[in-house]
């Protein structure tokens, strides 16, 4: 369960490195299985054979021609379009004109209307694609080879690979015919559903931060020695840590390539989404008040800034220049602990990195902190590059579709692909999070607690004697026998996983929605990174299907 | 085989489907629509089945109320989602409450006012959905944001809900009644009842109701408790209207409220310090409510119809015809007894009337005088005015015995003391002793044992100031 918006760099290095682990071990097996059932099908000739396929796999697509690929993603197209594909216009109009009698008229805050109406464009634009895209590409090649027009195209020099290819970017251009009109009417949805409000709908772009706590006596370990956390408040999704009021209670973030050249006119912005969490009533009427406090990790400078009232769930924006100028003109003036006028490029920003205290003021309450609930805002850009590179995830959730579908179709009748292919989607989209967590010692709700017992044997083992998941099982010699005997099938399990792509991924709802610019490094990275390393197997596994199928078998 | 050829086959299938339309269109033709003056919004009017027209289907719908519109307005939304889900609304419902769990756990506040939207598309005329719902928003939403002005917000935002709830289902009482009691209670009672009663007469939002007020739950700009008074009448009418009884609770129970309303009413008035001729008419008002409407209002019980607030003259006929009478349980007087003391009918009564004499407010101002002029630390007036609202107060209690054994009064009485007390302990030095005389003695002596408990709340008052009568 993905518990909050909580955005991180992705690895690439260590994801390749998983890639080419899973894809070598895939490859292996499927050789090796391969090899044998030629070997004992045709001995020594079907070993031949399949090396024979494997360097002709590597010649054909060497020697694949662009302009045979273009002309039957063209007539790929034109079938397409023939068969009514477009129809989903009509959908998608009606749904637009409707959509007003669905949407709550949330008038408490304009970035709360805004959410709405921008999860509701891009999800529907989302669950529209999908299907139109995936049916035609799951039921084009196993129509074809219904209906025998495959047998007129594969008499022509084409090969396999190009009739896969084709087949795919042909259906892309439909999916990306698509995706601009409706992408299109959606911006000027949005656009004239928050006329008024429209200058609040912008891509922010954020500089995070890494979270780490100091306790109520101001020590960054706690009793135990282990790194220290902030206060669980009993919040049954466990994502903010909260920092007690007016004790030495601190949550630091440390950002890295802070540079005024970088700020928003020279003036730094901290932007904060913290909870309140009072144990007492407290001053009813008056907000939880809390403290940053600027520091230099490298020359030690300490700025304590004025302090501010915590609007809770609500976008809290700290001018740094603005919130600290005092004087005539509104100079900006900071001053370090020891009452020394400091200057903020100088002094505070100097080096490139920047540590922000956060304290809590108010005594004897909480305020709650995850690593995204601060950033400093650098330049916005404009909304429409945000939801442009939105559409630009959902494109490649559609080439992932598409492919998926047309290498079903290689093998499978239509109602199969279709259904493999729905499997793998759902599978994705719905059951990743359920699969990570098998294939993980902790727990997602709760990061803290470690999960024991996952493997089949100590499950069973685990079951009639009563051993919750916190409990370690006694270190014995038939203890180390079943946990070695259930790393085997964990990891199998942990291969398996990562045959299932993350559809999850591609939803960039979350950050347009929420105003934000769709980073590269957490959002467009990864999906980029996802599509190749998916579909490139997926081609293969196409072409050769193709290629080893008998056409006549229907 | 037939020997018919095709094309007389098609005739034949005409003829028959020609024969099969006359019953149709006779049993199932629409009813009429008329456009009548809209109910809800003065001034518009709105499309309404015109009577006994249509089909003999579409008359026996109207005559047993068997049509969705007999319960309220239809909300075309609704229907079509329900119809395009085919069969599969129950499973879709599950999904959203799921989701909606979901996302309060996690929150994320738009999207469950979103799930929640759609989950009373799919269920309009479940009234527990719009009740829990409601509930949800006013209370537990609201409390999880740390603004007042935000927490007010949504216990509008439940109100609201109520109320469109109330229009899908405009013929049962119980959310008229769920509207009233959280403009009355939630706004009234809550720990931020101060502002919310303020919000209320002058909203915080000024961009939005530059008026000062939302339009939508409190269109004529009353007190909290008034606005939930109207709705609880509206309950009770809708109970009348459409002989449809209210699943709350006892319905002697159920129809106090637009009485209890008005006592709210004069008793926040007394809260915030009011004591003049406003909080006093509030009481005579509130006392015309109880003993003249409410009071004589009857009630089924096993021998009958009875009422409430019966006269001495009528307590004796009642007493003569129940003489003849063997079993308790067959007398009117017994029932009068036991619905009264279900309603706490006598104490109402007895208070309002006691609350609406001018010397009981007298008793009020001064306590309530006393208590301000100790925290601003002028303790000789404090004294002074302490002493005088006791005497007042103890000759109204004389009048008015009852009140004696009166939980608030005796919290009154007590708190009064102490605050009375602590100062002249500061001034004098000492307190007086048991054996002294001072007003109130008897009541601060039977209630020594409830000192304790009170003490936190004489502290808790030094401490914020806050009264919680």
């Amino acid at each position: 369960m993905q518990l909050s918006f909580d955005p991180r760099p992705f690895d690439l290095l260590g994801g390749l490195k998983v890639w080419g682990v899973v894809c070598l071990v895939v490859v292996a097996l499927a050789w090796g299985i391969a090899g044998l059932l030629m070997f004992l099908q045709s001995g020594a000739p079907g070993l031949a054979r399949l090396i024979d396929l494997t360097t002709g796999l590597i010649r054909d697509f060497l020697q694949t021609s662009p302009r045979r690929v273009w002309a039957l993603a063209v007539h790929t197209f034109r079938e397409a379009a023939r068969k009514r594909a477009l129809w989903v216009f009509a959908v998608f109009a009606v749904l637009f004109l409707f959509a007003g009698w669905f949407m709550p008229e949330l008038k408490q805050s304009p970035d709360m209307a805004i959410r709405n109406y921008v999860s509701f464009v891009l999800r529907t634009i989302t669950w529209l694609t999908i299907p139109v895209v995936g049916l035609l590409a799951c039921w084009g090649l196993p129509e074809d080879i219904r209906l025998r027009s495959l047998h007129t195209v594969v008499t022509k020099p084409v090969r396999r690979q190009e009739i896969v290819l084709g087949r795919i970017v042909g259906f892309l251009g439909i999916g990306l015919l698509v995706l601009l009109i409706v992408g299109s009417v959606g911006y000027v949805w949005i656009v004239r559903q928050v006329p008024e409000n429209f200058g609040q709908v912008t891509a922010r772009v954020p500089i995070y931060g890494e979270l780490r706590f100091l306790t109520r006596e101001g020590k960054s370990e706690d009793e135990q020695g282990m790194e220290a956390s902030g206060v669980n408040v009993g919040d049954e999704a466990i994502f903010r840590q909260f920092v007690e009021g007016n004790t030495q209670a601190r949550a630091i973030w440390r950002f890295e390539g802070v540079d005024m050249n970088r700020l928003q006119n020279g003036q730094l912005i901290l932007e904060s989404t913290f909870q309140s969490f009072r144990t007492h009533k407290g001053k009813v009427d008056q907000e939880l008040l809390g403290q940053f406090t600027l520091v230099n990790p490298k020359n030690g400078v300490r700025v304590p800034l004025q302090t501010f009232f915590n609007r809770e769930f609500r976008r809290n924006s700290y001018n740094v220049t603005e919130r600290n100028s005092r004087g005539e003109g509104g100079k900006l003036e900071l001053k370090d602990e020891q009452g020394r006028t400091v200057d903020l490029a100088k002094d505070v920003l100097d080096g490139g990195q920047l540590d922000v205290e956060v304290a809590c003021l108010s005594p004897g309450q909480f305020m709650g902190m995850a690593r995204p609930d601060l950033f400093i805002r650098l330049p916005d850009r404009a909304f429409l590059t945000a939801y442009g590179k939105g559409l630009f995830s959902i494109f490649l959730m559609l080439t992932m579709i598409v492919v998926l579908g047309v290498m079903s179709g290689c093998f499978l009748k239509g109602p199969v692909a279709t259904m493999l292919t729905g499997f793998i989607f759902l599978v994705g989209r719905l059951s990743h999070d359920f699969l990570q967590q098998l294939t993980s010692d902790k727990l997602l709700d709760n990061p803290k607690l470690q999960m024991r017992g996952r493997g089949l044997l100590e499950s069973l083992y685990r079951l009639p004697t009563h051993l919750g998941p916190q409990i370690e099982v006694e270190d014995n010699t038939t203890q180390r026998v079943i946990k070695a005997i259930d790393n085997i099938e964990l990891n199998a399990l942990w291969g398996v996983k990562y045959l299932f792509p993350d559809f999850t991924q591609f939803d960039a709802t979350a950050f347009v929605a929420n105003s934000f610019d769709v980073p590269w490094d957490a959002a467009l990275l990864p999906n980029l990174a996802t599509t190749i390393g998916f579909c490139v197997p997926w081609i293969i596994v196409g072409y050769f299907a193709l290629k080893c199928r008998e056409l006549e078998a229907k | 085989m037939s020997n018919l050829t095709a094309f007389q086959r098609k005739l034949v299938y005409v003829g028959g489907i020609l024969l099969l339309l006359v019953p149709i269109v006779l049993l199932g033709s629409p009813p009429d629509a008329n456009q009548e003056p809209s109910r809800k919004r003065p001034g518009e009017t709105e499309v309404r089945v015109k009577a006994g027209s249509g089909g003999l289907l579409s008359r026996l719908r109207q005559q047993h109320e068997l049509g969705e519109v007999s319960l309220g307005d239809v909300d075309p939304t609704s229907s079509t989602m329900n119809l395009l889900l085919l069969g599969f609304r129950g499973m879709a419902t599950s999904r959203l409450w799921m989701d909606a769990q979901d996302q309060q756990k996690r929150k994320e506040w738009a999207e469950l006012d979103s799930t929640i939207k759609s989950i009373v598309l799919l269920q309009p005329h479940f009234l527990k959905v719009w009740h829990f719902q409601g509930w949800n928003l006013a209370y537990n939403v609201s409390a999880e944001w740390d603004a007042v002005a935000d927490r007010y917000y949504w216990v509008k935002h439940g109100v609201k809900f109520y109320m469109e709830g109330k229009d899908r289902n405009e013929k049962f009482p119980d959310l008229y009644w769920y509207t009233g009691d959280t403009l009355g209670k939630k706004i009234g009672r809550s720990d931020e009842w101060k502002q919310f009663r303020e919000f209320f007469r002058n909203e915080p939002d000024k961009e939005q109701f530059p008026n000062g007020f939302d339009p939508e739950v409190n269109p004529d700009k009353k007190d909290n408790y008034l606005a939930a008074r109207d709705w609880f009448l509206k309950a009770n009418d809708a109970a009348d209207q459409y002989n449809n009884r209210q699943r709350i609770m006892a319905e002697p129970l159920f129809r106090f409220y637009p009485a209890r309303a008005k006592i709210d009413y004069a008793l926040a008035l007394q809260r915030e310090g009011n004591f003049g001729e406003e909080s006093r008419a509030a009481w005579e008002e509130a006392f015309d409510e109880w003993a003249n409407k409410y009071g004589r209002e009857e009630f089924d019980c096993p021998i009958g119809r009875v009422y409430m607030e019966v006269t001495e003259e009528e307590a004796q006929q009642f007493q003569a015809a129940d003489q003849d009478k063997p079993e308790e349980n067959l007398k009117t007087l017994h029932w009068v007894s036991r619905y009264q003391d279900m309603c706490n009918y006598r104490y109402w009564r007895t208070r309002c009337k006691i609350e609406g004499e001018s010397d009981m407010a007298a008793a009020h101002r001064a306590l309530f005088e006393a208590e301000e002029l100790y925290r601003s630390a002028d303790f000789d007036t404090a004294i002074s005015t302490y002493v005088d609202g006791m005497k007042k107060y103890e000759a109204m209690l004389e009048k008015y015995p009852d009140l004696k054994d009166d939980d608030n009064t005796i919290e009154e009485v007590m708190i009064a003391q102490l605050f009375w007390r602590d100062a002249l302990r500061i001034v004098e030095g000492a307190e007086p002793s048991d054996e002294e005389d001072f007003p109130l003695k008897d009541m601060w002596i039977k209630h020594q044992n409830r000192k304790p408990m009170l003490l936190e709340e004489f502290q808790r008052r030094q401490r914020t100031g806050g009264r919680t009568i």
